[in-house]
């Protein structure tokens, strides 16, 4: 038994055919999808995987949101492929990474990143083939090289389309953070998928508009705002950039948004900012275009204020939980049913309980393991329970909450899940950096940074010297990372960092810097 | 209003510091507390109030309010 995305998406283009599946901006004008055509061209793509000689193989996607993006994804899952949807922000040494350790053999790309495009087909050896976004052949094809229009071409000459595939197939695989510092390839199944898409008890009218504002390789979004959406004959509306969210609120008039609470917190500065004079209805009206009534949060913890405060504007902010690991939901508040401050009731395929504090989950959507890394498979899930790394409880009513962590990650009100060691490597790499601690504070990312004193000495370097060295040193590092993972904070110490019997940093003591005790 | 006040109150909306106690060396993320996403959608009100298009890539390298008040400067 079990279900396939496949299932889901051919029952809501018999269900919702007419219905627009999808709207996006070009320039000022708005271009939509319906359900029949978004599907044809899935047909399309999926029949064009399989006649290049796909079938079986991993395949990457690096871009942001786009129609061109969700149906090649879409191509890949229902058929007999994986997809691996990668962060197009990361460094261009990190994408080839990725692909290489995911084994991916074929890549979409979006033509806003094809200055990637060299070095990719340079550095991953595996990588037969690259298809840009786009209808229009590339600037120089080449055999490794062609456009989307490419792939449709080669599925006119066949009319095979590709076997369904098994629900406990590897579906898609998303990177996480890990706490080692090397990311993880988390692969979920078409019934991990399929299930929690299901499991959400969230309805609302076919037709009715969302306006998707999160980046689309994280699970959140893609499973949320995508899939859950097509399974209920949502109009979906793609956000061009972050610079415009709220403009475009005003453009596509939204019913629904998903957000991380990040994005709560900003447009909550907007709201308050207004002469408080006006009345809140009209401000809601122009801040979130008219028609908003749910908020679905998640990804980071949110301050309830958020919600009071929402509800002023007559807009509902309901808060879950999860993680990709989970595919993702694992609990959430639902217009019936929430509690300010909770994250929600679990949802129904997924057990709960507790272990030494830390949430433990089982259940339809948890995931097969990470990608070739059974050890940290073995790690994290034990006799079928995913070890969340959270800490939490759940009151009388069912409902649960969260107060800690258990593992290193910070996790950033923007629900990215930041690896400290991962950062910290990069920046041990300049000399003057003697010892690095990354920390989460005030909403960014510091550095706190002990200088190597041979170096010091060396060079002749004054306090004033040394913090004009390690800013530019951390501008420069900036540059080349998604903001995210950018450093926000310098704070240089004067002591060494505390350290453990074993010669580890104290993490948790990182924020002491008193002279150490003589051994 | 002069266009500068204009533009250091749209900043003000972001963070505590008031218009008149901005001074162009002031780093947006570092000294005025925005967040990643505070300074996106900062920038869509510029685009909006100013009635200018920001190449998003360029429009993140700025990091001083003096920088960007440059750079709304050089669009206009």
């Amino acid at each position: 038994m079990g279900i396939l995305i496949r299932d889901i998406l051919e029952d809501s283009v018999k269900k919702f055919a007419d219905i627009k599946a999808v709207k996006w901006l070009k320039k000022k004008d708005i271009l939509e999808r319906s359900y029949s055509e978004l599907m044809d061209n899935v047909i399309t793509i999926r029949k064009g995987l399989l006649a290049e000689g796909f079938k079986g193989k991993h395949i990457s996607l690096i871009g942001t949101s786009s129609v061109e993006w969700i149906e090649s994804y879409l191509a890949i899952i229902t058929g007999n492929t994986v997809a691996v949807p990668l962060d197009a922000g990361l460094p261009a040494e990190d994408l080839t990474d990725l692909i290489n350790r995911s084994d991916s053999e074929a890549l979409f790309l979006s033509p806003k990143n094809i200055s990637l495009l060299d070095g990719i087909l340079a550095e991953c050896p595996k990588l037969r083939k690259v298809w840009i976004l786009q209808e229009e052949e590339p600037d120089s094809p080449n055999e490794k090289t062609a456009s989307l229009a490419g792939l449709k071409a080669a599925s006119a000459n066949s009319s095979t389309d590709a076997d369904r595939p098994a629900p406990d197939d590897v579906a898609t695989i998303i990177f996480t953070s890990g706490t080692t510092g090397k990311s993880k390839g988390v692969m979920l199944t078409q019934d991990n998928l399929a299930t929690n898409v299901l499991s959400v008890d969230y309805t609302t009218e076919p037709g009715s508009i969302l306006l998707s504002v999160l980046p689309i390789h994280h699970a959140f979004c893609l499973v949320m705002d995508w899939l859950k959406g097509f399974s209920l004959g949502t109009t979906i509306c793609i956000n061009d950039s972050l610079l415009h969210m709220v403009k475009n609120m005003g453009v596509f008039k939204p019913q629904v948004m998903l957000m991380v609470p990040m994005m709560i917190e900003t447009i909550y500065k907007r709201l308050a900012s207004v002469d408080p004079a006006i009345p809140k209805m009209a401000v809601a009206d122009n801040v979130f275009g008219g028609n908003l009534k749910i908020i679905f949060t998640g990804g980071a913890h949110l301050d309830p204020y958020y919600i009071d405060k929402f509800a002023e504007y007559g807009v509902e902010v309901l808060e879950g939980y999860g993680m990709s690991e989970c595919s993702p939901v694992i609990s959430s508040n639902t217009p019936e049913t929430h509690k300010a401050g909770s994250i929600g009731k679990p949802l129904p395929n997924a057990e709960i309980k507790f272990e030494n504090g830390e949430i433990l989950v089982k259940g339809s959507s948890v995931m097969k393991g990470y990608y070739q890394m059974p050890e940290e498979t073995a790690e994290t899930l034990k006799d079928g329970w995913l070890h969340t790394g959270d800490k939490g409880y759940m009151d009388e009513d069912g409902f649960l909450f969260i107060n800690g962590r258990v593992k290193n990650l910070i996790i950033l009100s923007n629900g990215e899940n930041i690896s400290p060691e991962e950062i910290e490597n990069k920046l041990a790499l300049d000399a003057l950096v003697g010892e690095v601690i990354v920390t989460g504070e005030d909403n960014g990312l510091a550095a706190r940074i002990y200088p190597d004193q041979d170096v010091v000495a060396a060079k002749g370097l004054d306090e004033e010297a040394i913090k004009t060295a390690l800013q530019a040193f951390i501008d420069k590092y900036n540059k080349n990372q998604p903001t995210y993972r950018q450093i926000t904070g310098l704070i240089i110490r004067k002591n060494p960092f505390i350290r453990s019997s074993t010669k580890k940093i104290k993490r948790q003591e990182a924020l002491i810097d008193e002279p150490l005790p003589i051994a | 209003m002069t266009q500068e006040m204009q533009f250091k109150t749209i900043v003000a909306q972001y963070c505590e510091v008031k218009p008149d106690e901005m001074n162009n060396d002031m780093r947006f993320r570092e000294d005025l507390g925005f967040s990643s996403l505070d300074f996106m959608s900062f920038l869509g009100e510029l685009e909006d109030t100013f009635d200018i298009e920001l190449e998003e890539e360029d429009a993140l390298k700025v990091l001083t309010v003096g920088e960007a008040l440059e750079l709304l400067e050089r669009l206009q």
